[in-house]
């Protein structure tokens, strides 16, 4: 609940939208309430002979409702579509700002891609939240009250029937729909998800199936799910359609007992016989605002849904935590010396440690490889270092500094890093490069790609989103002409040669040294070739580092490097 | 053009059910207003008592509750239609993806498959149970309700019939306009929402280059921007909105005004018809208009119903097998490939003019840069595809005229990204079995394929779950299990697609002598990438753009094919 609190509060920020789009969809509520009473007040007099003045009235009354009607509810829809889209950025950029210091857990963890896509998706979700959550019990409310008061005059029978059925059909039932509803949902949701997992494993599994004979059972077994899935998906429209018919029959039993009680007290002389059709005509007619009260029980339930879980992803904490008193907010000048003493990183949900009891010296100005197999924690280490995962136990040191008294926007200032999968915005290489050093003049960019081999790529050449037009290579170099560019005395790379030829790789890596020269160097490499210029190379083997020491040292020491090597000289091709 | 109406259609007996629902469905609506009219009239006019207007009031409740049950009755009759359809749609859907599933596989458009899938579930549902019901009841309706005013009043009804052709044709002019921009406006909506999560993807490039905060405005005023855009194509859909409701509360004031004045000035009417009329009016009005509402919402259904039929289209055609048993006296049996091939969709083949004898339990290598076809010919050689050219003989018969379960009860297949299974880890080497295997069987297995380290440091041991794709595993221990697989099956082929990257030196070595081990008692076929590998193999076959080369000995192919000799002596270089 507190989340859609806030979410209100950042809808509330186009307060004069709001207000708009309620007085205007109360308006159009209110034309087709008067349309239809005049009209039923009309031929009630029609009936009686009356002065000629009375019908004239009453006939241009229906006119001006009738077209007023079509006229508010036109700017309602516009105003209030206007708000939404308004509202929609100011969320957007909401939940921007809270997930820019959780960057590192989302982009790195295994389903970021899901995670992400999800954001955005929950995001959209919450456009619905003002048009089809919080606005139309509001405009119901007026016109409601507007009705009442207006049918009191004639009848306060009539209008507390009226009064009753407001709260019935549209607030009690509805609310009670939006409960279950919320239950269901949670359960189909989580068959959905079973049953998403399921396919998924079915389609990429296919070969291995297949080849043990288990194909068409696993074949059954999803269908069995997906059946399931739509038995209970069918079950749950079902059940929603019959809320909407619960909803129309209470709105029908309001009419009903308007009708009954008008016609009684007509009959004992309560009421004069000439107001009952119109009354009976405004109680068919107040209940039609009571419609989209049907999809409220939905929509509030997926936006309070998308609420919690955007929430719960950028935290509803109030502020940013303080930054703590003495931090350095400097970034290094100089290459800095790195320590990690016994430092330990986990993946959330995950059993074991993704790396445990390292300890890792990088004197200031040294060059240092990480390598071995897949899975051994090597990125792993990489990101603890740079702080972008938080060490679990032990400490990381920049300079005898520790890593938590350093300034965030300082330590990336001092860092030249690339990732394993480097991010390219949609814009142009000139865009891309640019958010590496804003100074940067068109000849040092053009220098950096040179020295990347890209001389061919033109600085104003279109990037797509995601980097989606450019091959592997090419972005690897792209990154490292990035980093060209930045000038940062510390280099953080993570196996940024893995999709270059060898003969690329060289020229690039000789590049690399040239400008990193003075820097620290942390370099995560699966290959071992070319290792020997490193001061130390560390080996690590599930999640610990087993041997460190120079190349030839541990070559002569025919340890675990040496057999890496030799497996790694077997492959030709 | 509408793959759906078809099929809604074809449900016959539903269909005559909803159709007879609607029919009662605009009764309904015709006494509802008779009984209501006749309560006014009675009451207001002819002084009657409270007790002579009780049966009209039970006929009115009847009304209104017969009008509700048939609107939830159809609902409920289009969810089992759009139920019963959308199960057809997944079970071809999941046979159609098994028979490409292993050529698209690698494509790694799994996530798109399975959420084709899950969306045409999600979203073909209000075609049938809104958009069929609101087609009838625009239909049916309207007729019954002009019948019922005609039988009334002349004029009233001539008013109907007049204006009511106006809101189709106004429709249908502002939906061709708009339908064509708003069309272009949701993709671009679309790509916008991309734009937004490519921000998002990209956060932790933004940061480490210090930028995270200046993307906010940025965000912002690009959202704004789209928006004004979007606001555009918008007014043009509210405006025909707008025209629609014009004509139909002009209508409506219009038959007001002419009941009105028929009943006062010229007394040609009595009050219960002019009554009647104004309160048919509006349902006349609001089944055209809905059905407006309703066909807007199938389009999405149909978008998910057209991506659906577009995927079934592309025809893909399994291999097929015959009843010839194989018995193990025939295993590892003599494969022949005989001038196979295989292409996909009239494309240029991917595998041409394949001709090799493999004997059994003989050692082969298949080499080849990445992309000559090496995993295509394992593929083959498996079963797993069927040559689109030439054959496969085994034991001098086409590989098509065994029996599937036969054939596979021989096959391994350990690839270098090894599939797991959310299980335990004794589930997925259980997988290995052909027959039910017994616990001793499997953890002889996992002994076999040095598992033992693995499983002793985790708390449960064998029966640890492992989730999606064995997550949490290092490249070594997946390798390992889907080794233990094999143990399990002592299959008389192994197709062996060689680690190139990222294995530890541990599972290296088992590795190795596993395979030697495996292979006494069978054929081995390998997509070599090892000079240790290429050597001991009997037999080589040089794959080039999925042609095949060359085949002899590592001896002679250094002497015969110079692609060989490219391959093998390629420098590495010191990189």
């Amino acid at each position: 609940m507190q989340d859609l609190i806030t979410v209100t509060k950042i809808l509330l920020r186009e307060r004069k939208d709001v207000w708009l789009s309620i007085v205007f969809g109360s308006l159009a509520g209110l034309a087709a309430v008067g349309l239809f009473a005049s009209s039923g007040y009309l031929i009630s007099e029609a009936a009686l002979t009356p002065p000629l003045y009375t019908l004239t009235l009453m006939i241009v009354l229906i006119e001006v409702f009738g077209v007023s009607r079509a006229g508010t509810r036109y700017v309602e829809r516009l105003v209030s579509h206007r708000a939404t889209f308004k509202m929609l950025a100011n969320v957007r950029t909401y939940f921007y700002e809270r997930l820019v210091p959780k960057a590192a857990t989302l982009t790195s963890s295994h389903r970021s891609g899901e995670l992400l896509a999800r954001v955005v998706g929950d995001v959209e979700t919450l456009q619905h939240f003002f048009l089809r959550v919080l606005y139309p019990p509001l405009v119901m409310a007026a016109v409601f009250i507007c009705t009442l008061l207006f049918s009191a005059y004639f009848s306060p029978w009539i209008a507390l029937i009226l009064v009753a059925g407001l709260l019935v059909s549209g607030f009690v039932l509805p609310g009670l729909f939006a409960l279950s509803k919320q239950r269901e949902a949670a359960r189909l949701r989580e068959i959905r998800g079973q049953l998403g997992a399921e396919t998924t494993e079915y389609l990429s599994g296919f070969r291995d199936l297949k080849i043990h004979q288990q194909l068409e059972k696993k074949e059954a077994q999803v269908l069995e799910r997906s059946y399931d899935y739509m038995e209970k998906q069918a079950k749950e429209t079902k059940r929603r359609i019959f809320q909407d018919g619960v909803q129309a029959l209470a709105a029908n039993l309001v009419t009903w007992l308007v009708v009954l009680s008008g016609a009684y007290l007509v009959i004992t002389g309560d009421l004069h016989g000439v107001y009952l059709a119109m009354l009976v005509m405004i109680s068919i007619m107040v209940f039609e605002t009571a419609v989209p009260m049907a999809t409220f029980a939905n929509y509030s339930e997926e936006s309070w849904h998308a609420a919690s879980r955007l929430f719960s992803v950028a935290g509803n904490d109030a502020g940013e935590s303080s930054p703590a008193a003495e931090k350095v907010t400097e970034p290094f000048k100089k290459a800095p010396a790195i320590s990690a003493e016994q430092v330990a990183y986990t993946f959330a949900a995950e059993p074991r440690p993704a790396i445990r009891d390292v300890s890792v010296q990088l004197p200031a100005g040294s060059k240092t490889a990480v390598v071995g197999p897949s899975g051994s924690g090597k990125s792993v280490l990489l990101h603890v270092l740079a702080g972008v995962y938080p060490a679990e136990q032990g400490k990381v040191d920049y300079d005898d500094i520790p890593l938590a008294a350093i300034a965030e926007d300082a330590r990336w200032a001092s860092m030249n890093m690339v990732l394993q999968a480097n991010h390219f915005f949609y814009g142009t290489i000139r865009d891309n490069l640019r958010i590496a050093n804003e100074k940067a003049s068109p000849e040092e960019m053009l220098q950096a790609l040179r020295n990347v081999q890209l001389e061919h790529m033109s600085l104003s050449a279109e990037v797509q989103e995601k980097g989606a037009n450019l091959s592997g290579g090419e972005k690897q170099r792209l990154a490292l002409a990035r980093t060209f560019l930045k000038k940062a005395p510390l280099w953080l790379l993570d196996e940024p040669f893995s999709s270059l030829d060898s003969w690329t790789t060289r020229q690039l890596k000789t590049e690399l040294f040239t400008k990193a020269a003075g820097g620290t160097l942390l370099l995560v490499s699966h290959s071992l070739t070319g290792l020997e210029e490193m001061d130390q190379i560390l080996v690590m083997e599930a999640g610990k580092v087993v041997e460190a020491g120079h190349y030839d040292a541990l070559i002569a020491k025919k340890g675990y490097f040496y057999e890496l090597k030799a497996i790694e000289d077997e492959i030709v091709l | 053009m509408d793959p759906l109406r078809p099929q809604a259609f074809a449900q016959k007996r539903r269909m005559f059910f909803l159709i007879l629902f609607t029919i009662l469905l605009g009764t309904a609506l015709i006494l509802q207003a008779y009984f209501l009219v006749k309560i006014v009239d009675e009451a207001f006019l002819q002084a009657a008592s409270f007790e002579e207007l009780t049966p009209l009031f039970a006929g009115l409740a009847a009304a209104f509750f017969l009008r509700v049950l048939l609107n939830v009755g159809s609902g409920r009759l289009g969810t089992s239609m759009a139920q019963h359809v959308k199960k057809t749609y997944h079970k071809q859907l999941l046979s159609h993806f098994a028979k490409q599933s292993r050529l698209q596989a690698d494509k790694g458009q799994t996530g798109e498959k399975a959420s084709l899938l899950l969306d045409a579930g999600d979203e073909l549902d209000p075609y049938f149970h809104d958009y069929i019901p609101k087609l009838l009841q625009a239909g049916i309706i309207p007729v019954l309700l002009l019948l019922a005013v005609f039988s009334q009043n002349l004029y009233s009804g001539l008013i109907l019939l007049i204006t009511a052709p106006f809101i189709p044709i106004a429709m249908a002019v502002v939906g061709t306009k708009t339908k064509k921009k708003s069309d272009e406006k949701l993709k671009e909506l679309s790509a916008f929402s991309g734009r937004f999560l490519d921000t998002l993807q990209g956060l932790l490039t933004l940061k480490v280059y210090g930028r995270a905060h200046e993307q906010t405005a940025l965000i912002r005023s690009s959202s704004l921007n789209f928006s004004h855009a979007t606001m555009d194509v918008l007014k043009v859909a509210f405006l025909s909105t707008l025209i629609l409701e014009l004509i139909s509360m002009l209508g409506m004031g219009i038959l007001a005004i002419e009941v009105g004045l028929r009943l006062a000035i010229f007394d040609q009417l009595s009050f219960f018809t002019a009554f009647f009329v104004l309160i048919l009016a509006p349902e006349f009005y609001n089944a055209l208009k809905n059905y407006g509402t309703a066909f807007h919402t199938s389009r999405t259904s149909l978008a998910a119903a057209e991506k659906i039929e577009e995927e079934l289209a592309g025809n893909e055609q399994g291999p097929s097998w015959g009843a010839r048993a194989l018995s193990s006296q025939d295993m590892p049996p003599a494969l022949t490939f005989r001038n196979a091939g295989l292409s996909l969709n009239e494309e240029e083949p991917l595998l041409k003019h394949i001709n090799a004898e493999i004997a059994p339990k003989s050692n082969v290598a298949v080499v080849g840069r990445s992309g000559a076809g090496k995993s295509l010919l394992l593929d083959l050689a498996a079963g797993l595809v069927e040559p689109t050219a030439g054959e496969l003989l085994v034991n001098e018969q086409p590989l098509s005229d065994y029996s599937e379960s036969d054939w596979f009860q021989h096959i391994s297949y350990l690839s270098q990204h090894p599939v797991l299974f959310s299980g335990t880890i004794a589930a997925n080497i259980a997988l290995g079995a052909t027959a039910e295997a017994s616990r001793a069987q499997i953890e002889e297995a996992a002994e076999q394929a040095g598992l033992f380290p693995l499983v002793e440091e985790l708390e449960d041991g064998l029966d640890t779950v492992i989730g999606e794709g064995g997550r949490g595993l290092s490249g070594g221990e997946k390798q390992r299990i889907a080794l233990a697989r094999v143990f399990l099956k002592r299959p008389a082929i192994i197709l062996f697609d060689e680690p190139t990257v990222g294995l530890d030196v541990r599972t290296e070595r088992l590795l190795q002598t596993a395979i030697t081990n495996l292979s006494r008692e069978a054929t081995l076929i390998t997509a070599a990438h090892r000079l240790h590998t290429i050597n001991q193999a009997d037999q080589i076959l040089v794959l080039k753009n999925g042609e095949l080369e060359a085949t002899g000995s590592h001896e002679e192919l250094k002497q015969t094919s110079s692609e060989y000799r490219q391959l093998v002596h390629h420098q590495k270089g010191g990189a």
